[in-house]
């Protein structure tokens, strides 16, 4: 069965979501990137839901966060969470090493391409796998039927494409001195992309908002993910409510690449 | 003594002689499923040659198979792994776990970590060693301390010492797919962070620097921090760009070459030399600095000039032979009687003033501006096949 899934925004739009949907995303504060808010282990322990719950710590960590990345596993490991997503490669090792109870979700974000390396990940502990935004429905489609992973796909919202770990936007205010804004984006081939600056790094998201829901159906997934993303608290609680209802929505259909094959070229025929 | 292995980029197998004939101890290159799709990719007899010629030196060559594969890929991967075994290549350097479990299972290649799964810590490092990796090319937002804290693991560390920057966390971009089509993770990156963009604010009104806003980073530079990357044991210090020139690949390699060879050999009177970051940076063009390596992030990293890479006009001839005090040459640059230049090889430079160029035919001419034409120089000492000739 589809399970909705809804990353949480803020801890009020819990209650009004929980009817809604079947699991929550919750990002950790400093140790997951590339969400409209984030929230501490405190926040996380007072959050009572019946709904599954994935806490997110999808952040390349450096070697001096390793210490308070093993305190938080260990915590996590003390509540009752159903799996924690994961970017970085220390996650599942310290998972393995400490044996923590809790299910992994492999998320490496543009990677997660072929049901090979799904299977490589599920047999480390990662029974859940987050599917890359940039594969085709055909391409979701054979991984599913090759796979026993459970399977995560963004169907609603924005989607990161860059995460760096410059600090993009502060360094050009700070070299040129200009006045600084709340929010920022950036304006290319009449197209503009949110672009993201925090104590992490940059972050730049798609131009649209990614919507899918036609689709869904037809794809063999298990979690499927609205992002609320820079997205009025109705406007997105009433697109999760009308594709469950089967009403339409009010946002354009947005493929990304479900229906584009992104290509390499080789110059050689070798 | 511990000395760090000196690793060069083989955009095709001419770059390939050129990096291990000017102090390479090792190339890497690719072929089939390598990041680079728009260099001269190896077909598998090139690669055999590769390694034919570099294990004739006792030198390495490694073979990049580092894209994310999708499902199509995984059906030929597997031969193309069998191929590269048999060939003899040293070791292969992936980024695709999958590549890990098949290398495994089907060959005895040894199997290196690509910096595209940006390995930042020592927790992710044990992994990888638990798997049967046996060198780990480090993120290149590594800092000194971090790599420092990650060698007390018992596996062999990679780290870039030399060339161009991703923006972003290696992996962790897809500007390439969105606006060319073209795949980032599978070798089609298009380098839109170098593209310059409208920074807008708020309500959309346009924050204008003196210059455009551009994610462009300036180069990496480790040039001064050498001894130390030594001292940490690093074992294998990389050079960026397989598709640069081979004037720019004999310049970097035979410039890092006589760093580590002049520090390794003798560490307490080791001197640090300007001559050579002047060398480097006259031949790239480009201004380059230690990145992450110092744990410092800030604006000075960034580029903002305005315009893209512009190559210098420095290298005019590549030495095809020697006879009797006249140097058989290809032309590279415009060049003419009473230039001032310089003859460089792996070993020495000199340099003079021509005062004869005679053309294929053996007649006096003033004047060599054809690309690759074949001009004889009278020189005044003797030199070597793959010798440079560049404006002093």
């Amino acid at each position: 069965m589809l399970k909705i899934t809804a990353i949480v925004r803020n801890l009020n739009e819990i209650s009004l979501l929980e009817p809604l949907v079947d699991a929550f995303i919750i990002p950790l504060k400093d140790f997951s990137i590339n969400y409209e808010s984030y929230f501490t282990l405190d926040e996380i322990k007072q959050i009572n839901t019946e709904k599954e719950v994935f806490v997110s710590l999808n952040k390349n960590i450096h070697n001096n966060e390793l210490d308070d990345l093993k305190k938080v596993l260990l915590e996590l490991n003390e509540l009752n969470i159903n799996g924690v997503i994961f970017y970085d490669i220390s996650v599942i090792n310290l998972k393995i090493k400490l044996h923590l109870n809790y299910d992994m979700v492999w998320a490496q974000e543009h990677l997660t391409t072929n049901y090979s390396v799904i299977n490589f990940w599920n047999k480390k502990g990662a029974k859940y796998t987050y599917l890359s935004s940039e594969i085709t429905k055909e391409e979701i489609n054979e991984i599913s039927e090759n796979t026993d992973s459970k399977l995560f796909l963004n169907v609603f919202g924005r989607v990161p494409l860059f995460t760096s770990r410059r600090n993009l936007v502060n360094s050009y205010i700070d070299t040129f001195r200009l006045n600084e804004s709340k929010k920022y984006s950036i304006f290319k081939e009449e197209k503009t992309y949110p672009i993201e600056d925090t104590k992490h790094g940059t972050t730049v998201y798609t131009n649209y908002i990614l919507n899918i829901l036609d689709e869904i159906n037809n794809l063999k997934i298990d979690y499927a993910v609205f992002n609320p993303y820079g997205i009025e608290e109705k406007e997105f609680i009433s697109v999760i409510k009308n594709y469950k209802e089967g009403k339409p929505i009010s946002f354009p259909k947005e493929l990304g690449f479900l229906d584009k094959e992104t290509v390499y070229k080789v110059k050689k025929n070798v | 003594m511990f000395k760090p292995e000196l690793l060069a980029p083989a955009g095709d197998l001419e770059r390939l002689k050129i990096a291990l004939l000017y102090g390479a101890d090792a190339v890497y290159l690719g072929g089939k499923f390598s990041l680079r799709a728009n260099a001269s990719n190896f077909t598998i007899e090139d690669i055999k040659e590769g390694v034919e010629y570099a294990h004739k030196l006792n030198k390495k060559v490694y073979v990049t198979v580092n894209i994310a594969l999708h499902n199509e890929e995984l059906k030929q991967i597997r031969e193309y792994l069998e191929s590269l075994d048999q060939i003899g290549v040293d070791a292969i350097i992936v980024s695709d776990p999958s590549i890990i479990e098949i290398a495994k299972a089907h060959t005895n290649l040894e199997i290196h970590l690509s910096t595209q799964n940006s390995s930042l810590n020592k927790e992710a490092v044990e992994f990888w060693k638990n798997e049967g990796i046996s060198r780990v090319v480090l993120a290149r937002e590594t800092s000194k301390e971090e790599m420092e804290d990650i060698k007390k693991l018992d596996i062999e560390l990679e780290v870039f010492i030399h060339g161009a920057m991703c923006a972003s966390y290696s992996g962790r971009c897809v500007l390439s797919n969105l606006f060319t089509g073209r795949d980032a993770n599978r070798g089609g990156c298009a380098q839109i962070c170098r593209w310059d963009f409208d920074l807008l604010d708020e309500n959309n009104n346009e924050i204008k620097g003196e210059k455009p806003f551009t994610f462009c980073t300036k180069d990496l530079s480790l040039l001064k921090h050498i001894p130390e990357l030594v001292d940490l044991e690093i074992d294998s210090l990389k050079i960026e760009g397989r598709m640069r020139s081979i004037y720019y690949l004999a310049t970097v390699v035979s410039t890092y070459r006589k760093v580590i060879d002049e520090y390794c050999n003798n560490k307490e009177k080791y001197e640090y030399n300007l001559k050579y970051e002047q060398i480097l940076r006259r031949c790239a063009n480009r201004d380059s600095v230690p990145q992450f390596f110092n744990g410092i992030f800030d604006k000075n990293m960034q580029y903002y000039n305005g315009r893209m890479e512009v190559s210098n006009q420095d290298f005019i001839g590549l030495i095809l032979d020697y006879k009797d005090g006249y140097a058989k040459i290809e032309q590279r640059n415009y060049f003419k009687k009473g230039n001032k230049v310089t003859i460089f090889g792996p070993d020495e430079e000199f340099s003079f003033v021509i005062e004869e160029i005679l053309d294929e035919e053996k007649n006096p001419i003033e004047i060599v501006r054809h690309p690759k034409q074949i001009v004889y120089v009278r020189v005044p000492k003797k030199v070597s096949v793959n010798n440079m000739m560049k404006i002093y």
